[in-house]
């Protein structure tokens, strides 16, 4: 998942390559949050539907890609914040 | 369904996107049976509940990530 401090110090560059950085990490980052909205959506689905006697989800279905959904973004978060620290350069402790 | 206020329209894609790949898939499952000259009614129409199904998981999931505060990518 994508977070500015990857880049380093954008204001470290001038005016004008400061915005067009910006703007190019703007665009990575829709296109990422994208991408995981789909990889998301695939997953749970992959994970938690087996049955096609029905049009919708059942409940046990629906609770699954909740509980999916959620682990997912949680562990996204702590992805996002282990790469950043790294990117700080700390270390993850064990 | 906004899941951000910045980009509403491309999330809107992105679920036409995928219903349209899904769409596909069922039209080529479709496609391939009457090739094959094997109706198989009981396939088609579990093709047409899994799609249905995913659109419905494609739309909670859209829920949970414009509710959900954290897990959200920085933008």
């Amino acid at each position: 998942m994508m977070d500015k401090s990857i880049f380093g110090d954008l204001d470290s560059l001038a005016g004008e390559d400061k915005e067009k950085m910006s703007a190019m990490i703007g665009q990575l980052q829709a296109r990422d949050s994208l991408r995981m909205y789909n990889a998301l959506v695939e997953r749970c689905f992959v994970d938690c539907v087996d049955t096609f006697y029905r049009r919708s989800l059942t409940k046990k279905e629906e609770t699954c890609v909740r509980r999916c959904a959620e682990k997912f973004l949680r562990h996204s978060v702590l992805l996002g914040l282990s790469f950043a620290e790294l990117n700080q350069g700390g270390t993850t402790t064990d | 369904m906004a899941a951000n206020n910045n980009m509403p329209s491309t999330l809107d894609k992105e679920q036409i996107f995928g219903m349209a790949e899904k769409e596909m898939e069922y039209r080529v499952e479709l496609f391939n049976k009457y090739k094959e000259s094997e109706l198989n009614m009981g396939e088609n129409s579990c093709i047409d509940r899994c799609v249905s199904k995913y659109w419905h998981v494609t739309n909670l999931v859209g829920q949970l990530l414009g509710s959900g505060p954290s897990g959200r990518p920085p933008m």
